[in-house]
């Protein structure tokens, strides 16, 4: 019988791989903060603009989470609404093949 | 990719609505006439976009030693193409300028052209040169992904390039600066982003292959060829 599943072999090796590299890299690069690139990429326009970061104030005023645990359960939220849409509608899609 | 709010002036905000705005009412304007046109199209647009919200809501450490996020654009861009694309990420920047900061109102203009229109349609465009090639759908679909998200990075710097050049050697030494911040960061995530899209690409074809003839994404031989390689 033909092997059905190269595609999810090569899709757990990509994701193990990733998570080797991030050990590696966690483990050996000094200064590695894992900051977000966003706030990597402001720190650079502060430099090339030599503006001070705390300068830049937001053109349009913007509700901040209070705290990274607001934030993070709000980012969990959006996951959340991207995993109903496509576990629902895998499972709408299942039921229709049966139904067939 | 986030331009974060009052980082960019505001001329520089100007001009990325100004694109942003017809492509995305071009989009809506899309999204209405393939809707009418089949209902069935509302679960795939179900699943490509839950992609989106998905994949952009997670930060992932990459080599460079900082986080960056996927785009989930690959699967919409595919099957619906730049413009509908553009609206789904609309809708989930709009979410995350007003309730986690990142991004703003008055950068989102630019946000959407990186995010939502130019990676979308770089990957848009291989997508139109290898559909009707020989090329494997899940190698297609792999490229159009990558692509997207590595692109989406890549509009990120030139539009901070374009608005912060560099004292010396002006906009491409910038560009460049900025490019190793994004892009590079972007590179490993984009690759997996990529392998695991395609898996999803598998799974659609399995359960609901009709759908993707009837909106013509792919022809009924290299979906019925798919089903039956790996």
């Amino acid at each position: 019988m033909k092997f059905k599943y190269t595609l999810e072999v090569l899709t757990v090796i990509a994701i193990v791989a990733f998570c080797v590299v991030f050990l590696y890299t966690s483990l050996t690069m000094s200064g590695a903060e894992f900051a977000g690139s966003d706030n990597v990429g402001s720190g650079l326009i502060a430099k090339l603009s030599r503006t001070p970061l705390e300068n830049f104030k937001p053109l349009i005023t913007q509700w901040k989470p209070p705290s990274g645990e607001i934030e993070s359960s709000l980012f969990a939220f959006q996951a959340a609404v991207g995993g109903i849409l496509v576990g629902g509608v895998f499972g709408y899609w299942i039921g229709q093949k049966k139904k067939a | 990719m986030h331009i974060m709010e009052g980082f960019l002036p505001w001329q520089w905000c100007l001009v990325w609505w100004i694109v942003a705005l017809p492509c995305l009412m071009l989009g809506i304007y899309q999204l209405k006439r393939v809707l009418a046109a089949d209902r069935e199209a509302l679960p795939l647009l179900g699943v490509t976009g839950g992609f989106i919200f998905i994949l952009s809501s997670l930060k992932l450490p990459s080599v460079t030693g900082s986080c960056s996020h996927p785009t989930g654009t690959g699967l919409s861009t595919i099957s619906f193409g730049p413009w509908i694309t553009a609206v789904v990420c609309a809708i989930v920047l709009l979410f995350q300028s007003l309730f986690l900061a990142h991004g703003g109102l008055s950068v989102l203009g630019a946000n959407i052209v990186s995010m939502g229109i130019v990676g979308p349609l770089v990957g848009y465009t291989f997508y139109r040169l290898l559909r009707d090639t020989s090329v494997n759908i899940y190698i297609t679909v792999f490229l159009v992904t990558a692509l997207a998200d590595i692109f989406t990075y890549v509009t990120t710097s030139l539009e901070l390039a374009l608005a912060y050049p560099a004292e010396s050697g002006g906009f491409v030494s910038s560009f460049i600066l900025f490019l190793g911040i994004f892009a590079v960061t972007q590179v490993p995530l984009a690759i997996v982003e990529g392998i695991v899209l395609a898996l999803v690409f598998k799974y659609i074809i399995a359960l609901k292959p009709d759908i993707l003839i009837r909106l013509k994404i792919f022809s009924e031989e290299k979906i019925n060829a798919a089903r039956n390689e790996i």
